[in-house]
C-alpha cells in the first residue's frame, strides 16, 4: 500500500517538475533579446507544415526562402507538404495527449481561421511571440488583430493576405456586374454561365457570405458574435435570393461544383463566364500556367469583397522555437515579401503581401509600388479600398450548415 | 471453334483489343500531361507544350529527388529485413510438419489480409512515446507488417518443392554448412527470394497510408508528394510524379518476368490460407 | 539440434516481429477503441465508441458503399478473369498478349492507375474528349459521371485493372494443369460447349480461385489510397472515414476512429473464418 502511494507521489512530483520546467522554458524566450534568439537559432532545423498543392509556393519556400535562412542565419528549413491543414493540428494534439511536450515534430505551421482557433483554445500554440519579432513593425497590427473574428493576441504572425475577387471572361462579359444585385440580374439574363462551389467548400462558403452581406442592412450588424435575430432576418432573404437564381446557374442548378478547383476548371474551359475566387493573383498565375485563357480578368464589387490574412504559428512543443521565430520574422522582411510578390516567372509566388506599404522603408515602398502588374490583376489600392472583414466563425458555420438545408436540398 | 484451334478468331481479337485498350488506356494520358502547358477540353492534344513539370522535378528545391531517395532507402531496407525474416520462416513452414502449423500459417498470413489501419493507428501512440514516429526507422518497421507475410508465404511455396536430399549429399561429400547453403540451397530458392523480394519492395514503394500515419509527413516519400498534387488537381505535376513512381515497377518487371509465371510455386503459396 | 529446436529457431524472428508490431498494434487499437489507454491518460473503459458508430448514419452509409465496391469488384474480377483466361489460353497470339498483359499490371502501383483513371474518365478527361470529337456529346457535362460518382465506378475500375491479371494468372495455370483431356472427353460424350464449361471447367476453376477472391475482397475492403483519390467526400468508404476521424481536430473522435478500424479488422477476420469453413465443406464434398 505504502509503495503504491509512493509511486503515485513520485509520478505526481515528476509531472509537476515537468510542467514547471516547461513554463520556465517559455518565459525565458520572452526575456531573451532578439540577438540571443538569433544566436540560439543557428544550426537548428525547422519542420514547416503547409498545404503543398501549389508548385509555385513550394518552389519559393524551398528555394529563395530556404536558401536565405540557411545563408543568413544557418537555419535549415524543411517543408512538409500536407493535403489538409487539419493534419498538423491533429498531430500536435496527438503528441500532447501522448505526453510529448517538448521536441515535437511540428515546428511551424501555415494556418488561419478555424485551425488557429482550435490550436489556440487547446493551448497548442507557443506565444505570444509576435511583439518579439523586429519586423512586426512593418505591418499594421490593427488590421490583423482578428483572424476570422478570433483574437490573434500575438500567437501567430502574418504570412500573406488574400481577398476574394470576381473572375470574368472579358470575351463574353465586357461589362461585369458591380454589385450582387447586378450579378443576380446578369445571371438571369445569361443562364448556365455562373455557379459557385457548394459550401462547406472554403471558396463556395465565402461566395455565399457575399450574398449574405448584400442582404444585411449594414455590415456593422454582422460583426461580433452571432446575433440570432439578425441572422434569421438576413439568412431568410439570402436563401430566397439564392433559390431564385438557382435555375439559372450552371447545369440548371441541379448540381454545384464540389470545390474551387472544379469551378476554376469550368471558367478556364469557357463553360461559365463569371466565378468568384480567393486570391487576386490567382487568375494571373493560372494564365501564366496556361490553365486559363488570357481573356480572364478580375474585378471587385463596389460594396467590397471579403479579405483575410493567413498566418504562421509555432506549436507549443516545438524544440526549435528560436529558429521558428526567426523564420516568422524573416517572412515579414520587406525584401522577402517583395520577392514573393513577383510572378513565378520572376522567381516569386504571385503573393499578396500583408505588409503595410506606409510602414516599410521608403525605397522598398517605391519598389512595391513599381511591381509589374499583370493585366488580369487589380492594383493594391483598388483591392485595399474594397476589402471587407470576415464574419466570426460561429456565423460562418451556421451559414454553411443552413445553405445545405435551405438551398442545396430544396 | 474447335478446342485445338491455334489461330485467333475475330471474337478473340475483339477480346484482345478490348483488354489492351483498357489495360494501356489509363496510362497513355499520363505520358502526355507532363509535357502539357495548356490542354483544354475538347482538344485531344495540348495546345501549348512545356517541360516545366520536369524542370521542377529536376530542381533540388522541389523535394522530389529527396522523396525518391527516401522511398528507395525505405523500400530496400524493408525488402532486406523481409528476406532475412521470411526465408527461415518460409523454410520452417515449407519443409516441416509440426503441431499447430495451420495456426502459425494463419497468424503469419493475417497481416496481409487484415486491413493495416487498426494496427497502425493502435501502434502510433507507442511509436510517439518511443521516439519512432516521424522517423525513417519507424516507417520501415510498419512497412514490415504487410511485407513479411508475402515474403514468408512465397518462400514456403518454394521450400515445399525443395528436396533436402541434395543438402545431405553435399554435406556427406564434405561441404561445410556455410558452403552447402551457398552452393546448393541458395540457387534452388533464389527464384522464390526474387519474387518475394519484388513484392516486398513494391508493397513498401506504394505505401501512402502507413507512411503518412507513422512518418507524420516528415518522412517525405514519393506517394506523399503525388497525393499533394493530386489533391490540387495539377495534372501536369501529378502525371510526371506518377511516371517516376511507375519506373521501379517497370524495371522490376523487366528483370524478374522470367521468375513470375503462372506455374510459379511462390504464387501458389497463396492457395494455402 | 532436434527438429523441434530447428523449427522454433527458424520461426522465432518472424513470429516475434509480428507479435510485437501486428498483434501489439491490434491490441492497442482495440484498447483505444474502448477508450482505455493509460499511457495517454485514457482510463475509462466503455463501449461508447461502438455505440455511436452503429448509430451514425455516415458510418452505415460508408459501410454500405464499401461492401458494394468490394463485393462487386471481387465478383467482376472473378468473372472477367475466367473469360479473359479462356480467350487467351488457346491461340498462340493470345498467349503472347496474355503473358504481357497479365504480368504488366501486377507490378504497377494502385496509385498510378488511380491517377490514370482520373485523367481518362473525369468529365474533362480523355474519354470525354474522344466522345466529343466523335460527336457523341456536345458538352463535357453530358459525359457520364464515373469518377467521384455515387457508385464508386472509378474505384471499381482501378481494382479490376489490378486484380483481373492476378486472378487470371491463377486461372490460366489451372487450365494449363488440367489440359484439354477432360473437356475433350466431355465433348466426345456429346456435351455442348456450354455444358463442358459449366460441368467440367467451372468446378475445377472455382475452388482454385477462391483464395484469391478472399485476398481481393479483403484488400478492396481495407484499401485507402484509391477511394481517397477517386471517391466522394460524402459518403466515403470506411477506411477513409476511419482516417478522417483519426485526424479530426477533436481528439474525442479517436476512440471512434479506432472502433471503425477494429470493426474492419474483425469483419475481415470473420469473413476469412467463414471462407475456410466453406472451403472445408467444398473439399469434403468431393
Amino acid at each position: 500500500m505504502h509503495r503504491k502511494i509512493g509511486i503515485a507521489l513520485f509520478s505526481l512530483l515528476f509531472l509537476v517538475s515537468f510542467t514547471g520546467a516547461q513554463a520556465q522554458f517559455e518565459k525565458s524566450y520572452m526575456q531573451m533579446s532578439w540577438d540571443q534568439i538569433v544566436a540560439e537559432a543557428k544550426g537548428q532545423t525547422v519542420y514547416y507544415y503547409a498545404w503543398g498543392g501549389s508548385e509555385t509556393i513550394n518552389s519559393f519556400i524551398n528555394g529563395y526562402f530556404k536558401d536565405r535562412l540557411a545563408q543568413k542565419y544557418g537555419v535549415t528549413l524543411k517543408l512538409v507538404p500536407v493535403t489538409d491543414a487539419t493534419t498538423y493540428v491533429n498531430k500536435v494534439l496527438g503528441e500532447k495527449q501522448a505526453g510529448k511536450t517538448s521536441g515535437g515534430s511540428v515546428d511551424l505551421v501555415w494556418t488561419n481561421g478555424e485551425n488557429f482557433r482550435t490550436m489556440k483554445q487547446g493551448n497548442l500554440l507557443f506565444g505570444p511571440y509576435l511583439d518579439k519579432l523586429p519586423n512586426a513593425r512593418y505591418y499594421n497590427e490593427g488590421s490583423t488583430a482578428y483572424d476570422f473574428g478570433y483574437p490573434v493576441e500575438g500567437f501567430e504572425s502574418p504570412f500573406g493576405s488574400a481577398q476574394v475577387v470576381m473572375e470574368y471572361n472579358s470575351k463574353y462579359v465586357p461589362n461585369p456586374p458591380r454589385t450582387i444585385a447586378e450579378l443576380v440580374a446578369w445571371v438571369k439574363k445569361n443562364p448556365g454561365k455562373f455557379t459557385y462551389a457548394a459550401p462547406p467548400d472554403f471558396t463556395g462558403s465565402v461566395i455565399v457570405r457575399h450574398f449574405f452581406y448584400a442582404n444585411a442592412n449594414n455590415l456593422g450588424e454582422l460583426m461580433g458574435p452571432l446575433n440570432a435575430s439578425v441572422y434569421s432576418r438576413v439568412a431568410a432573404k439570402t436563401w430566397t435570393m439564392l433559390n431564385d437564381i438557382e435555375p439559372y446557374l450552371w447545369m440548371g442548378g441541379k448540381t454545384y461544383p464540389e470545390n474551387s478547383i472544379k469551378s476554376q476548371e469550368l471558367i478556364g474551359n469557357g463553360e461559365i463566364w463569371i466565378s468568384f475566387e480567393y486570391g487576386p493573383k490567382g487568375a494571373e498565375s493560372r494564365i501564366t500556367k496556361g490553365t486559363y485563357p488570357s481573356t480572364i480578368k478580375t474585378a471587385v464589387l463596389d460594396t467590397g469583397t471579403i479579405g483575410n490574412t493567413n498566418f504562421l504559428a509555432i506549436p507549443f512543443n516545438s524544440g526549435v522555437k528560436a529558429a521558428a521565430m526567426l523564420a516568422c520574422n524573416e517572412m515579414l522582411d520587406p525584401e522577402v515579401q517583395y520577392k514573393a510578390s513577383l510572378s513565378s516567372d520572376q522567381g516569386g509566388m504571385s503573393w499578396m503581401s500583408p505588409l503595410d506599404i506606409t510602414k516599410v522603408p521608403r525605397d522598398w515602398a517605391v519598389k512595391f509600388d513599381a511591381l509589374p502588374r499583370h493585366p488580369s490583376t487589380l492594383s493594391g489600392e483598388v483591392l485595399n479600398s474594397h476589402k471587407v472583414s470576415e464574419l466570426m466563425a460561429d456565423w460562418l458555420v451556421k451559414i454553411e450548415k443552413d445553405w445545405q438545408a435551405e438551398v442545396l436540398k430544396k | 471453334m474447335d478446342i485445338e484451334d491455334t489461330k485467333a478468331s475475330p471474337l478473340h481479337w475483339i477480346v484482345y483489343i478490348g483488354v489492351i485498350v483498357s489495360v494501356l488506356g489509363p496510362l497513355i494520358p499520363q505520358f502526355i500531361w507532363p509535357f502539357a502547358k495548356s490542354w483544354f477540353f475538347p482538344d485531344l492534344l495540348p495546345s501549348v507544350w512545356s517541360v516545366r513539370a520536369w524542370e521542377y522535378i529536376a530542381n533540388p528545391n522541389s523535394q522530389v529527388l529527396e522523396a525518391v531517395w527516401n522511398s528507395l532507402v525505405i523500400a530496400v531496407l524493408v525488402t532486406c529485413i523481409s528476406v532475412l525474416l521470411g526465408v527461415p520462416a518460409g523454410k520452417a513452414l515449407g519443409m516441416y510438419r509440426f503441431r499447430g502449423k495451420g495456426l502459425v500459417e494463419l497468424f503469419i498470413l493475417a497481416p496481409s489480409i487484415i486491413p493495416g489501419l487498426a494496427v497502425t493507428m493502435g501502434i502510433h501512440v507507442v511509436f510517439i512515446r518511443l521516439g519512432l514516429s516521424d522517423t525513417l526507422l519507424g516507417v520501415v518497421l510498419v512497412h514490415l507488417i504487410p511485407t513479411i507475410p508475402y515474403m514468408t508465404i512465397s518462400m514456403s511455396g518454394i521450400f515445399a518443392n525443395y528436396d533436402p536430399d541434395f543438402e545431405e549429399q553435399a554435406r556427406s561429400l564434405g561441404a561445410s554448412t556455410f558452403k552447402t547453403f551457398f552452393i546448393i540451397t541458395l540457387p534452388a530458392i533464389f527464384p522464390g527470394i526474387v519474387t518475394g523480394a519484388m513484392f516486398a519492395f513494391l508493397i513498401s514503394w506504394g505505401q501512402y497510408l502507413l507512411t503518412v500515419l507513422i512518418g507524420g509527413g516528415r518522412v517525405i516519400t514519393l506517394p506523399l508528394l503525388l497525393f499533394s498534387f493530386a489533391a490540387s488537381r495539377d495534372n501536369a505535376f501529378m502525371s510526371a510524379l506518377s511516371i517516376i513512381f511507375l519506373l521501379p515497377a517497370i524495371i522490376i518487371l523487366f528483370f524478374t518476368s522470367k521468375f513470375l509465371s503462372g506455374k510459379s510455386s511462390s504464387m501458389g503459396g497463396f492457395g494455402t490460407i | 539440434m532436434t527438429k523441434r529446436t530447428t523449427i522454433v529457431l527458424l520461426l522465432f524472428p518472424t513470429i516475434s516481429v509480428l507479435v510485437l508490431l501486428f498483434l501489439g498494434g491490434l491490441a492497442m487499437g482495440l484498447m483505444q477503441s474502448f477508450g482505455y489507454m493509460p499511457l495517454i491518460g485514457m482510463n475509462d473503459f466503455n463501449i461508447d465508441a461502438y455505440g455511436s458508430l452503429f448509430g451514425d448514419q455516415e458510418f452505415l452509409l460508408s459501410l454500405a458503399l464499401t461492401l458494394w465496391i468490394s463485393i462487386s469488384s471481387t465478383l467482376l474480377t472473378m468473372v472477367l478473369a475466367i473469360i479473359t483466361a479462356l480467350a487467351f489460353r488457346k491461340t498462340f497470339s493470345g498467349k503472347r498478349i496474355a503473358n504481357f498483359l497479365y504480368q504488366f499490371p501486377i507490378t504497377i502501383p494502385h496509385i498510378v492507375i488511380a491517377v490514370g483513371t482520373l485523367l481518362v474518365f473525369s468529365q474533362s478527361g480523355m474519354a470525354a474528349r474522344f466522345a466529343h470529337q466523335a460527336g457523341l456529346i456536345a458538352d463535357q457535362n453530358q459525359f457520364p459521371v464515373v469518377v467521384s460518382d455515387k457508385l464508386g465506378l472509378g474505384i471499381i475500375y482501378v481494382y479490376l485493372w489490378k486484380q483481373i491479371p492476378f486472378v487470371g494468372v491463377i486461372v490460366l495455370s489451372i487450365l494449363q494443369a488440367m489440359g484439354n483431356n477432360y473437356e475433350e472427353l466431355a465433348r466426345s460424350l456429346g456435351a455442348s460447349k456450354w455444358q463442358a464449361f459449366r460441368h467440367v471447367l467451372l468446378p475445377t476453376i472455382i475452388p482454385g480461385i477462391l483464395p484469391a477472391s478472399i485476398i481481393c475482397f479483403s484488400f478492396t475492403f481495407g484499401s485507402y489510397e484509391v477511394p481517397f483519390l477517386l471517391g466522394r467526400p460524402y459518403p466515403t468508404v470506411i477506411s477513409v472515414l476511419a482516417m478522417r476521424l483519426y485526424q479530426d481536430v477533436d481528439l474525442n473522435a479517436r476512440p471512434q476512429a479506432m472502433a471503425t478500424a477494429v470493426f474492419m479488422a474483425a469483419f475481415i477476420s470473420i469473413m476469412v473464418v467463414l471462407y475456410k469453413r466453406l472451403l472445408g465443406k467444398m473439399s469434403g464434398r468431393r
